[in-house]
């Protein structure tokens, strides 16, 4: 079952595509330390270009970046990210995993979803410099489907 | 082997040194560190290796969280009805496969976070906050330990450290527990 969001589907193609090439970053046992530094940079990149994101992140210390704080919520992020890349061929549970962090920022006042979107262009234009041979197509059906979904409650 | 290699040349000799370290250096991996019983800082690095390789991916990962939470009902069938909200009830049911997978998640930022003393506190507060108004009874911590006793050797074979495992699952239990 491809999974579909408006006209871009992430076929089973796309899904293996991006799997193997998610998968190449986390090879080594300091793949956590990748995971910390790529998601504060991305974070900081919305901020940077949506200053109202910040007030959002305050409880968990995105005033000092590289605080144990901030790295924790940076690398909790990541790995939600990574467990819907893995979970990208068992639709049904993909689809709970993805409800259940709907949920999540739903109950989050001041989120938006023009905030997912900047992650996800920031987020997309990051790749590259880390992942060899990156698929830009099938990120981008598979990645916008899963940030729209968990975007999907939110009321703006 | 031995006798088919002609041990006259310096270039074999060095490959046989070479040889030598690399199996001397395989078998320090999985057995001389097999005494240690506290989570130090080589344990721990030894944790995040060995966790690495159990947690695999894609649909590796989704049987390895099942074996693991069968495991954990099996010794506490009644600990099921604390997880109907997720589908406790079946644990094939891509309700539960999701919390599964979150239960997870969890515990990998936990442990590789065992070499960053600043963000493993912040992960382990967070993961404090979560469980502590569930109120969950001290056993069941005791529980998924042994759970995972019983899924981690299948998936490490005999390189799985059951005493460094249960050193640094104490580590995250004890703080999550609070």
């Amino acid at each position: 079952v491809a999974f579909c969001v408006a006209d871009e589907c992430c076929s089973a193609e796309d899904r293996t595509r991006v799997q193997t090439q998610w998968r190449g970053l986390w090879k080594d046992t300091q793949s956590s330390k990748i995971k910390i530094t790529f998601g504060r940079n991305i974070l900081l990149k919305v901020v940077e270009e949506i200053p109202e994101v910040k007030a959002l992140f305050k409880g968990v210390n995105i005033d000092n970046p590289l605080s144990g704080e901030f790295s924790a919520h940076s690398i909790r992020i990541l790995n939600a990210i990574d467990m819907t890349i893995n979970l990208l061929d068992d639709a049904e549970s993909l689809g709970e995993a993805l409800d259940h962090l709907a949920d999540q920022h739903q109950a989050r006042e001041g989120v938006k979803k023009a905030h997912f979107q900047s992650f996800s262009a920031k987020f997309l234009k990051a790749l590259p410099a880390v992942i060899d041979d990156f698929d830009n197509m099938s990120w981008k059906a598979c990645f916008t489907g899963i940030t729209d979904k968990i975007a999907s409650k939110l009321q703006a | 082997l031995r006798s088919t290699i002609p041990r006259s040349s310096p270039e074999n000799t060095e490959r046989d040194v070479t040889m030598k370290t690399a199996v001397v250096l395989l078998l320090a991996a999985c057995v001389a560190v097999a005494s240690a019983t506290e989570c130090d800082t080589l344990t721990r690095l030894k944790i995040k290796a060995q966790w690495s390789t159990a947690y695999s991916s894609g649909s590796d990962r989704e049987h390895f969280a099942q074996a693991l939470w069968r495991a954990v009902f099996a010794q506490a069938p009644e600990a099921r009805t604390l997880f109907t909200r997720v589908g406790g009830d079946d644990t094939t049911s891509p309700k539960f496969i999701a919390h599964a997978e979150r239960v997870l998640a969890g515990l990998d930022i936990a442990i590789n976070m065992l070499d960053q003393p600043d963000a493993l506190k912040a992960e382990l507060d967070h993961l404090h906050k979560q469980h502590v108004e569930r109120h969950i009874p001290d056993k069941y911590y005791t529980v998924f330990r042994n759970a995972l006793t019983y899924v981690l050797p299948a998936q490490l074979g005999r390189c799985y450290d059951k005493e460094a495992w249960k050193a640094c699952y104490n580590v995250i239990a004890d703080a999550i527990r609070g």
